[in-house]
């Protein structure tokens, strides 16, 4: 009773307070109202507008607002707070209201009385407040709730007490409920604990071991009760199978034979395993009189198991293997040979039994029976062994190789169908380096091979026709800028050549076989098949002494596979070297023999070409000595030129040896390198050939444009430009001219100073027809011959100068000078058609040279851009950068990091300033206030200080006056 | 209080003045450019006394000469598309640039004419301004743009348009959004917002010339441009609208160019094609 009149007053007091607060607050509020209320202040109606508004985008909260209003509910917020505190930091003690609840505005007066209530009672239950000695009736109340605190012992306060009290714990505190209610729980789990208590108990060893034995004997009751199932099942199976048979719906499915059998195994016991089935169903089938016959499948088993086993084949051979494989097949074929020899001396005798002499004595007399026959014992057993590696070979390359030369290698002879002949089949000619071991890699350079030998075999073939003084004028329909004297170009196109070829070949077939059987009737003595390489060019020439042309060959050829460089790669630490040196020094040797060859006067030229391949092969497998072999001729050449054109009476002009050895090594060497070892010289001195010597006999003209068809074939692929060999056809067309015009081309004049200039083809007569000119004829007359001064050679010459200027030209088309270099030479070739006696045929093409010249200047006239300072520049742009999807606010940073610490930053400035605009605000808020102050005080100090002037003023006055008494009467 | 509102009035005020330091800067730029309208111009002076050279310059064949560049102001064109209808909206989550046959269904929902949004008729008139001889030769000055709402747009002539509408698009929704595109790299502003009205970045000495199908003043383009001063720098206003016309005060005379109606690029194709032709740019 006591405790509740004491709460009765506590909330009388609170009531007073919370009464004084409320009025308070209602006062505020009345005069915000007053404030706010009355004077609608137009500012706050205005709703923010947004600059750009988009369509569909939904406006945030934060985004509309009222600025004049929120303005202003800042102004109130800060009269709340901001004032009060200006108004107490000058007051020395406050008021301060900690009543429960009391600040928090959403609670009923009712709730708030219960809060402080219930707070009461939890400090009465606090553990300290139990040693709180009572004072007073609080105490005594209380004493009867909880009173037992004193009594019991620590250590059993908690069971006792949630059975007596927990129907009467309503005034107990928070805690205690708590504890009780776990209580409760725990009681009825010991009673689940059977069915679930399993769970929550931790399972002690034992128990999981008990588990574990009665989980596998389960299991094992369980797999021998299966076994048992599945035994029974079967014999049910075959049960069932036995009254199949028995039912014989089964033997018209079968045979006959395989359903006795059948019966059989029925017959038998069935709980028979498997294995003693067999063996009773191969007796039953032994018993039966009739055997049974075995069925398709079986006898394939059978022939299965008497088959050979697949062999491994042999593997392929590398190239060196294949070189060391000739080079045995060679020494053996040498043995035989030398055999044969002796042989051949007892043939009367026929002594000799052995079964390899009879082969030889077989193979001679064929040989004997056919007088005529085309090769030697050699190239007979040769063939059958060769075409098998070679068959190899070809079907180891792709397919794509095969084209056209296959069509072109027909007409040829049996007797040398790899080495010797020209005709031969590109393919071919690439296994034969493969035979001779080239180092280089044969895969990678396969195109570029197969290009040199196509040049090569071209050329021979043309050249062999020239020989054969076939003039053929098929390259002329070409139209491809060959010469006509003497050679056709290298980079003539190989399919019209290939179509020319077919025919050539089937001529030059035809000859040879024809020279062959003449050479093999005159042959004198065998060739040994292993040749050491000859140290010398004597020992050489002495090897080569009355052979025919194949032998020569032949020769060559048997040397280079006895002394295969990749013979000597593969024992390389023994002879290799020495190997080696022997190739160089018949390198050497071959060299100085092609030169000799050149040289003499019957020219074999033949003979020269077939040595071209054989010498192109070798120069492939030693490129560097082939190089230096070149180089030194090509200096020593070069020296006696120099010296040759210092005493003027003789004539300088390079010999045919000469000629043919640049022609040789523009073949071997590549001509399109920038700069090589070789062909850089080589082409130095064809120019200076042209550009210093004097030009005074017809032969002269006929080797000049021969130098010139010359530097046209190696340019044409290296796009090099050679000034001298245009100037030596300017000169030469200068020279056809009649009248003394050419003396106004002064431009040029200084060029010909050292040559004379007589009108050498100048053309008086009149031509019928103009032939091509063979070369070598023309070298072979001499200087004064009556020819050079014919009407006939100058019209050639004139065609082919023509011709070699019309592949000037064609390759010069691209330069950016062509108008400079060619325009002064179509001005000549104008003058030129408007002499009289020029035929009509060379008219035509000189007309139709300074017509492509002309046109072909044009265009590079129309190509020239004007001469500027500098180039028109096209303005810098820049990209924009931008997003996809782009939404404002997102940062489209890839970097996260800083994209996160950009937006924290961001965030940071903006509630710094946020802050610091609060903070003015707030500081002009206090000035205002203060300003107020001060202005009331002010006004305050004004008037009292008018007050106490007018009373002064007025004692003053009566005081004056003598008034006395008034003041009196007033104080009364 | 009332020092609260002072205090932000003078922020505004900094503001303002930032923006015309861009003005500036820009302005600075163009004083760089200026070296290349120098160039532009004698080259036209140089060319026609090539004009006259020309007889004596046949004497010698293949090589041709050009007047040599010495330097001085040449003019420069400026281009104003009006009424482009660029408007950016928030269609389900996603910002785009609002298109008749993309849009539809949305902008009758929302009470607009599909019709009248043809964002790919700025898209293809910027593309020709930007990619013609007059642009690439440095002789643009600049290209404004003035959208239906009247937000006035601002594009370098070396910004690299997207090729693509699609991308286009893109570009327009960032920048319609963010005020302001740079560049790639570094942070020039490629395209920006800029203040209204056109005319205070237009250049004094400047011929404004507005193209409306409706003008009575139908002129063959190049004799026209050709008959302008050398010495004045030419605005074309162009409308960039599928309808309508453009109606601006600045613009000093209306002609028309063609006797059929014309669409905004074909019609800036004709215009550049004939200043370079007065120009002699190739």
């Amino acid at each position: 009773m006591a405790k509740n009149s004491s709460t009765e007053s506590s909330k009388k007091k609170k009531n007073k307070n919370k009464k004084n607060i409320k009025s308070k607050l209602s006062v505020l509020n009345s005069e915000a109202k007053k404030t706010k209320g009355p004077k609608e202040n137009p500012f706050e109606s205005i709703w923010s507008r947004r600059k750009f508004d988009i369509l569909g985008k939904k406006r945030k909260d934060d985004e509309r607002r009222r600025v004049g209003l929120s303005r202003s509910l800042a102004i109130q917020k800060r009269q709340k707070t901001l004032l009060k505190e200006y108004e107490q930091s000058t007051k020395s003690s406050v008021f301060v209201d900690k009543r429960i609840g009391e600040k928090n505005e959403g609670l009923e007066e009712f709730d708030k009385a219960i809060l402080r209530s219930q707070r009461e009672r939890q400090l009465k239950l606090k553990k300290k407040s139990k040693y709180n000695l009572s004072d007073g009736e609080e105490d005594e109340f209380e004493i009867q709730d909880g009173g037992y605190f004193p009594e019991r012992d620590d250590f059993e306060d908690e069971e006792p007490l949630d059975e007596d009290e927990a129907d009467q714990s309503i005034g107990s505190g928070r805690k205690l409920i708590l504890g009780r209610g776990n209580h409760h729980e725990a009681e009825p789990d010991m009673d689940l604990r059977s069915v679930e208590g399993q769970e929550n108990r931790q399972k002690t060893k034992k128990e999981v071991m008990e588990d574990i034995i009665f989980k596998s004997k389960f299991f094992k009751a369980q797999k021998a009760k299966d076994k048992e199932e599945n035994e029974q099942f079967i014999e049910q199976l075959d049960k069932d199978f036995a009254s199949l048979v028995q039912s014989e719906a089964l033997l018209s499915l079968t045979q006959p034979n395989k359903m006795r059998a059948l019966k059989a195994l029925v017959n038998n016991s069935i709980s028979n395993d498997s294995a003693k089935k067999q063996e009773t169903t191969i007796a039953q089938n032994k018993v039966p009189p009739q055997q049974e016959k075995p069925d398709h499948y079986d006898k394939l088993v059978g022939e299965m198991a008497l088959d050979m086993r697949a062999r491994p084949s042999d593997r392929t051979k590398t190239p060196e293997e294949l070189a060391q494989d000739e080079k045995e097949r060679l020494e053996r074929l040498e043995e035989e040979r030398q055999k044969r020899m002796v042989a051949a001396d007892d043939s009367s005798n026929e002594d000799a039994n052995s079964s390899e002499e009879d082969d030889d004595e077989s193979s001679k007399q064929i040989r004997h029976i056919s007088g005529d026959d085309l090769g030697d014992s050699f190239s007979h057993e040769a063939k059958s062994t060769k075409v098998g590696w070679i068959d190899e070979i070809l079907r180891r390359k792709n397919a794509s190789e095969v084209d056209i030369d296959d069509a072109a290698g027909s007409g040829e002879s049996e007797e040398d169908d790899d080495d010797d002949d020209d005709d031969d089949d590109e393919d071919e000619d690439e296994d034969e380096d493969e035979e001779e071991g080239s180092d280089r890699d044969q895969d990678e350079n396969n195109k570029a091979q197969s290009l040199k030998d196509w040049e090569q075999s071209d050329d021979d073939n043309i050249e062999t026709n020239l020989e054969e003084e076939e003039e053929d004028d098929d390259d002329d329909d070409e139209g491809e800028g060959d010469d006509g004297i003497v050679k056709r170009l290298d980079m003539v196109d190989q399919k019209k050549i290939s179509e020319s070829k077919g025919k050539q070949k089937d001529n030059a077939g035809v000859a040879k076989v024809k020279t062959y059987v003449k050479e093999d009737l005159d042959k004198k003595e065998e060739l040994p098949y292993t040749i050491e390489a000859p140290k010398n060019f004597e020992e050489f020439s002495a090897l080569l002494e009355n052979r025919s042309d194949d032998q020569i060959l032949e020769a060559i050829k048997r040397i280079r596979t006895y002394n295969a460089i990749t013979i000597a790669a593969e024992n390389r630490k023994k002879n290799a070297s020495r190997i080696h040196f022997r190739i160089y020094v018949f390198y050497g040797v071959l060299l100085q023999y092609f030169a000799v060859l050149a040289n003499t006067k019957p020219l074999n030229f033949k003979l020269l070409n077939m040595l071209v391949k054989p010498l192109m092969e070798m120069s492939a497998e030693i490129p560097y000595f082939a190089a230096i072999c070149a180089r030194q001729r090509l200096l020593r050449t070069r020296t006696h030129f120099c010296e040759d054109v210092k005493n003027t009476g003789k004539s300088c002009w390079p010999s045919l040896k000469t000629l043919f050895l640049l022609r040789l090594w523009s073949m071997i060497f590549p001509c399109s390198d920038f700069r090589h070892a070789v062909m850089t010289p080589a082409i130095l001195l064809m120019s200076e050939y042209l550009m210093r010597c004097p030009i005074t006999f017809g032969r002269d003209i006929a080797i000049g444009s021969f130098l010139c068809s010359m530097v046209l074939s190696v340019s044409r692929q290296s796009q090099k430009f050679c000034p001298e060999a245009i100037t030596f056809i300017q000169t030469m067309l200068m020279a056809a001219l009649k009248n003394k015009r050419r003396c106004e081309a002064s431009q040029l004049y200084h060029l010909m100073e050292l040559k004379t200039l007589r009108p050498l083809l100048c053309i008086q007569g009149h031509v019928e027809k103009i032939d091509s000119l063979d070369f070598l004829m023309l070298m072979d007359l001499p200087d004064d011959s009556p020819y050079f001064a014919s009407d006939m050679f100058r019209a050639s010459i004139l065609f082919a100068i023509i011709r070699n200027l019309r592949g000037f030209v064609s390759i010069y088309e691209g330069l950016k000078s062509f108008p400079e270099i060619f325009l002064p030479i179509s001005k000549i070739l104008h003058e030129l058609v408007e002499e009289d006696q020029i035929p009509d045929a060379l008219k035509v093409e000189i007309k139709d040279v300074a017509q492509h010249i002309e046109s072909k200047s044009q265009e590079h006239n129309l190509l020239r851009q004007p001469l500027r300072l500098r180039k028109q520049k096209i303005i810098k742009t820049a990209v924009p950068k931008f997003e996809e999807n782009f939404v404002k606010g997102r940062d489209y940073d890839p970097d996260r990091e800083r994209a996160e610490m950009k937006k924290l930053k961001k965030r940071l400035k903006q509630e710094a300033k946020g802050a610091v605009r609060e903070l003015r605000k707030d500081n002009h808020f206090l000035l205002d206030v203060k300003e107020r102050d001060k202005a009331r005080m002010e006004e305050e100090k004004a008037e009292k200080y008018g007050k106490y002037r007018a009373f002064l003023q007025e004692q003053e006055h009566a005081f004056k006056s003598g008034q006395l008494g008034k003041g009196r009467k007033r104080r009364r | 209080m009332g020092r609260t509102y002072k205090m932000k009035g003078q922020k505004r005020k900094k503001k303002e003045e930032k923006y015309d330091k861009g003005e500036e800067f820009e302005q600075l730029d163009e004083k760089e450019n200026s070296p290349s309208p120098k160039k532009v111009k004698t080259e036209d002076s140089e060319s026609e006394k090539v004009e006259e050279m020309e007889p004596v310059l046949d004497e010698m064949p293949g090589i041709p000469i050009i007047p040599v560049d010495t330097g001085g102001k040449k003019p420069g064109v400026i281009f104003v598309l009006e009424k482009a209808s660029l408007e950016i909206a928030k269609v389900g989550k996603t910002y785009q640039l609002l298109s008749s046959d993309e849009h539809a269904n949305y902008l009758v929902k929302n009470k607009r004419n599909p019709a009248d949004y043809r964002p790919d008729i700025a898209f293809q008139a910027i593309q020709t301004i930007l990619d013609s001889r007059v642009n690439k030769s440095g002789r643009l000055k600049a290209l404004y743009v003035r959208t239906q709402q009247g937000l006035l747009l601002e594009i370098k002539p070396h910004a690299r348009m997207p090729r693509t509408y699609k991308r286009f698009s893109g570009l327009m929704v960032q920048l319609l959004q963010k005020l302001h595109i740079t560049a790639a790299g570094k942070g020039e502003k490629l395209l920006r917002v800029i203040k209204n009205p056109v005319t205070q970045y237009l250049p004094i000495n400047s011929r404004k010339i507005g193209f409306s199908h409706s003008s009575e003043k139908l002129v063959d383009m190049y004799n026209y441009v050709g008959a302008i001063n050398n010495d004045l720098d030419l605005v074309f206003v162009v409308g960039a609208m599928s309808h309508g016309k453009i109606e601006v005060d600045y613009v000093e005379d209306y002609i028309s160019i063609s006797e059929y109606p014309m669409s905004a690029a074909y019609c800036i194709s004709i215009i550049t094609t004939s200043v370079e032709r007065k120009w002699k740019i190739l």
